[in-house]
């Protein structure tokens, strides 16, 4: 009751607080749903961590006490007094008891398994006993032995029971006479009449037998021996055939036995089949399961390294924490695609499956969109490699501010500080301004150079934002407004241009998604065939999706990345070709451009977006990796179209769309992925007049750059907003709450505004 | 003591031991519910258990790549169905769960049926009762009693649902029962017969101060079931919370709309929009269930009979009270039921009043039309709940303590005229927790008796309890330290339900218009 309402919605400003779970640190909202997470999740693991928990707990209980007690002032200053008041009674919150040991329980097994083992010896021994009979029968050959001699072996396999003892068939109860004869089951020797009389048929006999052989590892004559049987067997039948049928006690294909030893084979017979069938949804989900259990293991770590890179420290390794995102990444995307795959299983037989077995098919689809909803949300971004430096950077000078603070402190105690402050200040003042004055307004002088814009208007835009950067800090306001003036034009010309191009993009994209389709349409029906043709192994093993494979593919997308970075000509063209391939539409080339401007950086050519995007990558004739991106890409279209032909409760119409466009927007968060190629403009960057400032004052160089670094952050956090932002319009979408992508793509280009605006409030 | 999680531990239990891979939750019906109250389907799908299934249930597909968790009634049918099951197995493996005693005989059967060697356990693990909330179970049985006796099903049942939630909390409790209760006595009998014979399961870690069962009967109260008093509380909650989460949603929307000056704003609306979301979204709930809540409040004339009904529990003006219901009978908003509720309350508040205007009342009640049956039930309700059954005195205060109470009360004035009665239950519980309740009135089963206040206490009412007595029960939790107070019931009651359990128990009522309830031969003392 009281403690249904979350306490943890105050502060946002709040790093990791809340009910965090101790050894995975998930945050869980509310005590108790810590509690029973703990207990599902952890309760196998080790004691020790138990007891450190369980006073965890008991702190966090103390915690919510404190917090719900803080609350209720809160809310006794606001007016309303009832909401909490009997926590201060002393009791405890049914809710909140302590938690509890696992309730009695008591096993049977011992038991069990003895009463089973009683009967499973019998029923073992009996059917071993079957099996080595049915061998002695079958090891022969039949065909070519005479049929007395037949009768012979036969009778020395397993005594008949004699026929005297033996008046009716036990089976149907009718007298055997001369018309109605008794038989003898070859197996176990008993009697039955005609009508109750069954046969095993020699393959099947080999196959049952083999089996046990495999089973019992004899090696030494695994399938051959019955094999060769067969062989001869069927060299025969031609001529004997015609003797045979005249000899009707003669059986040379088939083998004489009762109801019961053929019910006791054929059971066999099934076993065998399922031991060595595993179907096709169980391959999948092994394999989706390793997709989540790495994610599991992976996906702590990255928010560890992520947490720590964004508060400027130097544990982690930036490149390698990139790598371990995409890595994620990946993870998700196979999870999403393997789950689609199990959905779609068995839609195009013609028999539908059974409604159980589609139903299991949704139910781990659902789980698996859960699963990505719930994780994936939870990664936040990195910051790139500029601005990590300036991360770092800025946790630097917040040490080297302490230190001279301090020591700012003593100065004063020695009562120097005054007047050595003021020329300190005069000398960096005069040098500011006659350095720019006598260069004029140099085109981003202080920015990276490489960042070379494919666009003009782009690159004009660029040169004005520096030209503005550059008055400002001259103070000729006059000019600032008319440059800004300028600016403005320039920015809104641009956005028009995006949205057309756009909007064509988008087209030629729905008409070559329409082309794809009807290929890849084409090119199912060609694989149903082939299926129907019964080459299953091979077929699931083009159809499955090979790690390695991928693996290698993005591996070699990095090093083309590579090569692109070192020769920065190429950046222009594959920044086209990178828009082109966009497929979020209208959201992408908008955001493009002003993730351009505020990073001045050249917008990375995302590995992941390639991949996802792949359709694209293989028309592209100069790619030589073409061949390695198609089978994913055919494997994740077809269970895409699979999907649009059954009815799926939880995929609303726009899923299929969805699935073309998630790559788009999921890959969105990772906008900003860095590109490890920034360096030469690190280094651009030591060289600007800021830098050398510093060397001269420690005083000057805080303040300038902590003024720069706050902007950048606030750049940063605008644009993480607008990941975050897609990241919901993800889920949303994913979930089909269509409203909700609507406000939020509102929200999305409302932020856009901002940063728009931001950037022009820093120039001012 | 947490009767959820108890639950909850079991159901992890089972999937934990079962391991990795594709997984199908077979069922009955009744553990059907008692999984499902303490697992949401998200939860359970996470832990790759997709697949829900009813052991009777006749078209079951095999699906040799599923693991099977079974979690079974250790019933005839039960183990009839499993050995068939068994015999021919739809899955790979079988983690066999009973949720009570099974006998060895059961267990050879099965063993026996398992040929193919798929069963990989069999254990019995006690969630044999709904946990609806951490400190209320059920049994979700309607109808216990026939008469003033069990229905030796039904004993049965409840004494397995008992002993499985004492298991299930590792508690060999001490018994003390309602001795003017035939039925309390007997299954106190019936859980100290399973206690010792089972006494290998029940050896637990000693506690101190041992824990308490205590054992009552719904005939000792038959007021509170009939009272609307929880639909008040829930009102009153709804209510606040209504208006705790309409200040919230307050404070946040104007910051939705400054978020653009500030960046921070913006961070924070960012990160807690999915909460937002959710937040707009309860509140619209609450909102719609208030609407909807007043509504009927209003075409009902709801308030005014609930005024009428505390009226009756807990003052004792007959005159003003038979001209208030008099007044509501007349109202042809009123609805049926509640005008039978009235009368109802009146009957037994009033039953051996000297100028008891019940015959009037009832003949009102005709005059309504409507059917005969709420007018039979009124009878059947005195004879259920009337004085003759009643072991303690529901309406008059015990003791010279309670008196004062009620005399400062009045003096004080009350709060809420909607919410004046205490369910009797509170009063036992109180005392209970005092050690202050009679043992001529409610003794121990067997020699030994508790020196110390108890700590632990489970108690159980036959023929049910209801959300107000939970409620009761939940404070009482939080306002006494070192005191943990488990409730339960063959079900949870409303005033419909109520009057099903009176309507089973075969007190039908044998004539319309006269309030004097024959003379039972029964076996009462």
């Amino acid at each position: 009751m009281a403690s249904g309402c979350p306490a943890a919605f105050g502060d946002p400003s709040e790093v990791r607080e809340g009910f965090l779970c101790p050894l995975c640190l998930k945050d869980l909202q509310a005590f108790r749903q810590l509690q029973a997470h703990y207990e599902e999740q952890h309760s196998g693991e080790d004691r020790d961590v138990r007891a450190q928990l369980r006073n965890l707990v008991q702190k966090a209980k103390r915690a919510k006490k404190k917090l719900l007690k803080q609350e209720d002032d809160d809310r006794t200053g606001s007016g309303s007094q009832e909401q909490y008041e009997s926590f201060s009674y002393g009791g405890v919150d049914p809710y909140m008891w302590e938690p509890q040991e696992v309730g009695a329980m008591r096993s049977h097994l011992s038991e069990f398994k003895k009463h089973r083992a009683a009967r499973i010896d019998h029923y073992v021994v009996e059917v071993n006993k079957l099996i080595i009979r049915l061998e002695k029968l079958t090891s022969f050959d039949r065909a070519n032995t005479e049929s007395a001699k037949i009768r012979a072996i036969e009778k020395s396999v397993v005594p008949w029971v004699s026929d005297q003892d033996v008046p009716f068939c036990p089976d149907c109860g009718t007298k055997f006479s001369i018309r109605n004869r008794r038989h003898h089951c070859r197996l176990c020797g008993s009697i039955m009449c005609k009508k109750c009389m069954e046969f095993v048929s020699l393959p099947l006999a080999s196959k049952l037998t083999s089996a046990s052989k495999e089973a019992l590892g004899s090696h030494t004559s695994p399938n051959s021996s019955p094999s060769s049987v067969h062989g001869s067997r069927r060299g025969s039948i031609s001529s004997i055939s015609s003797v045979s049928s005249v000899l009707d006690e003669k059986d040379d294909e088939r083998i004489r036995c009762c109801q019961h030893c053929k019910d006791t084979l054929l059971k066999r017979e099934q076993q065998i089949d399922e031991k060595e069938y595993t179907p096709e949804i169980v391959k999948l989900y092994e394999k989706l399961r390793l997709c989540m259990d790495k994610v599991d293991q992976k996906a702590p770590e990255y928010i560890r390294m992520a947490e720590s890179l964004n508060a400027g420290e130097t544990a982690y390794n930036l490149d390698h924490a990139n790598d371990l995102r995409v890595e994620i990444q990946k993870m998700y995307e196979f999870i999403d695609a393997l789950s689609k795959k199990i959905l779609s299983l068995g839609l195009h037989e013609d028999p539908q499956p059974h409604p159980k077995i589609l139903q299991l098919q949704r139910m781990i689809r659902y789980s698996a969109t859960l699963f990505v909803q719930e994780k994936l949300l939870g990664l936040m971004s990195l910051p790139t490699k500029d601005q990590y430096e300036e991360l770092k950077k800025k946790r630097l000078h917040r040490q080297v501010a302490l230190e001279t603070q301090g020591k700012q402190e003593e100065k004063q105690k020695e009562f120097i500080s005054i007047s050595a402050s003021a020329v300190n200040g005069d000398e960096t003042h005069i040098k500011k301004g006659t350095v720019r004055k006598s260069e004029g307004w140099l085109p981003t002088s202080s920015i990276s150079r490489e960042s070379e814009r494919a666009d003009p208007l782009l690159q004009q835009i660029d040169n004005i934002t520096s030209f503005i950067k550059q008055a400002k800090a001259a103070n000729r306001i006059d000019e600032v407004h008319t440059l800004q003036e300028n600016l403005m034009q320039l920015q809104e010309e641009y956005d028009q241009q995006q949205t057309l191009k756009a909007i064509e993009l988008s087209k030629k994209q729905a008409e070559e998604e329409e082309i794809q389709r009807e290929e890849l349409q084409v090119l199912r029906e060609k694989e149903w065939k082939r299926e129907h043709h019964k080459f299953m192994s091979q077929h699931s093993r083009t159809r499955s999706l090979d790690f390695r494979e991928v693996k290698q593919h993005l591996d070699v997308t990095l090093i083309r990345e590579d090569t692109r970075g070192d020769t920065s000509f190429e950046t222009p063209a594959v920044e086209q070709l990178q828009a082109k391939e966009h497929m979020t539409f209208t959201l992408r080339p908008q955001n493009a451009p002003q993730c351009d401007k505020d990073q001045d950086q050249p917008a990375c050519l995302n590995p992941f977006e390639d991949e996802a995007d792949t359709p694209q990558v293989e028309e592209d004739p100069t790619n030589p990796f073409a061949k390695d991106t198609s089978p994913v890409v055919s494997f994740s279209n077809t269970a895409q179209q699979s999907d649009k032909k059954e009815y799926n409760p939880f995929e609303s119409e726009e899923e299929d769309e969805q699935s073309n466009g998630a790559p788009g927007s999921t890959s969105n968060p990772f906008e900003e992925d860095e590109n490890p190629f920034e360096k030469p403009g690190g280094s651009w960057n030591s060289g600007n007049p800021f830098e050398e400032g510093s060397s001269i004052n420690p005083f000057e160089v805080e303040d300038g750059s902590e003024i720069s670094g706050e902007e950048a952050i606030e750049e940063e956090l605008l644009l993480q907003q607008i990941d975050n932002i897609k990241a919901y319009i993800f889920d949303a979408k994913h979930s089909g709450r269509l409203d909700e992508v609507e406000v939020l793509t509102e929200n999305l280009k409302e932020l856009k505004q901002t940063l728009a605006k931001q950037k022009e409030k820093s120039n001012c | 003591m947490n009767a959820v999680l108890a639950v909850r531990q079991y159901v992890s239990k089972m999937i934990e031991d079962s391991g990795p891979g594709m997984k199908v939750l077979l069922m009955d019906r009744e553990t059907t519910g008692a999984v499902s109250v303490v697992y949401t389907q998200s939860e359970i799908l996470q832990r790759e258990v997709y697949l829900f299934e009813r052991l009777d249930s006749p078209n079951r597909e095999p699906m040799k790549h599923l693991k099977a968790i079974c979690f079974l009634r250790p019933t005839k049918e039960n183990v009839e169905l499993l050995v068939q099951e068994l015999r021919r197995p739809k899955y790979s493996v079988y983690f066999i769960y009973f949720s009570n005693v099974i006998s060895k005989s059961d267990v050879k059967a099965l063993a026996e049926a398992d040929e193919q060697e798929v069963v990989a356990e069999v254990q019995e693990f006690y969630g044999d009762y709904i946990a609806v909330n951490p400190h209320v179970f059920s049994l979700n049985l309607l109808g216990c009693c026939r008469g003033r006796s069990w229905d030796p099903a039904q004993l049965t049942r409840t004494t397995q649902g008992l002993t499985a939630l004492l298991l299930s909390l590792k508690k060999c409790p001490m018994i003390r029962y309602q001795l003017s209760s035939e039925p309390a006595k007997r299954l106190a009998e019936c859980v100290k017969q399973v206690i010792t014979k089972e006494y290998e399961l029940f050896d637990f870690r000693r506690t101190e101060v041992p824990p308490l069962l205590l054992i009552l009967d719904r005939s000792d109260d038959a007021i509170t079931p009939l009272l609307n008093q929880n639909m008040y509380l829930n009102f009153a909650e709804i209510g606040t919370n209504i208006k705790n989460l309409m200040e919230d949603f307050q404070r946040r929307k104007p910051k939705e709309q400054q978020k653009l000056e500030s960046i921070a704003d913006m961070k924070a609306f960012v990160e807690n929009y999915p909460q937002f979301k959710k937040m707009s979204g309860t509140v619209s709930k609450h909102v719609t269930v208030v609407g909807e809540l007043s509504r009927l409040v209003a075409e009902r004339n709801l308030l005014e009979v609930s005024e009428v009904e505390q009226e009756l529990a807990c003052q004792n003006d007959h005159s003003s009270a038979l001209q208030s219901v008099r007044r509501l009978l007349q109202s042809p908003r009123v609805s049926e039921l509640d005008a039978a509720r009235l009368v109802m309350l009146y009957a037994l508040r009033y039953e051996r009043h000297g100028s008891s205007g019940l015959p009037a009342l009832l003949e009102e009640l005709r005059g309504r039309g409507g059917t005969d049956r709420y007018r039979k039930l009124v009878s059947a309700v005195v004879e259920y709940g009337g004085k003759r059954a009643r072991g303690s005195d529901l309406f008059s205060p015990k003791d010279a303590v309670a008196i004062t109470k009620q005399f400062l009360k009045g003096l004080k004035g009350i709060e809420n005229v909607y919410t004046q009665h205490q369910p009797l239950l509170q009063e036992t519980l109180d005392q209970l927790i005092k050690g202050k309740l009679k043992d001529s009135q409610y003794p121990y089963l067997g020699p030994n008796t508790l020196r110390d206040r108890p700590q632990d206490i489970i108690v159980f009412l036959i023929g049910g309890a209801t959300y107000e007595e939970a409620l009761a029960v939940f404070n009482l939790n939080r306002s006494n330290p070192g005191v943990r107070i488990v409730l339960g019931g063959t079900t949870i009651h409303n005033t419909r339900s109520f009057l099903e359990e009176v309507t089973a128990a075969g007190f039908r009522g044998r004539s319309t218009d006269s309030s004097q309830v024959p003379p039972r031969s029964s076996s009462r003392r």
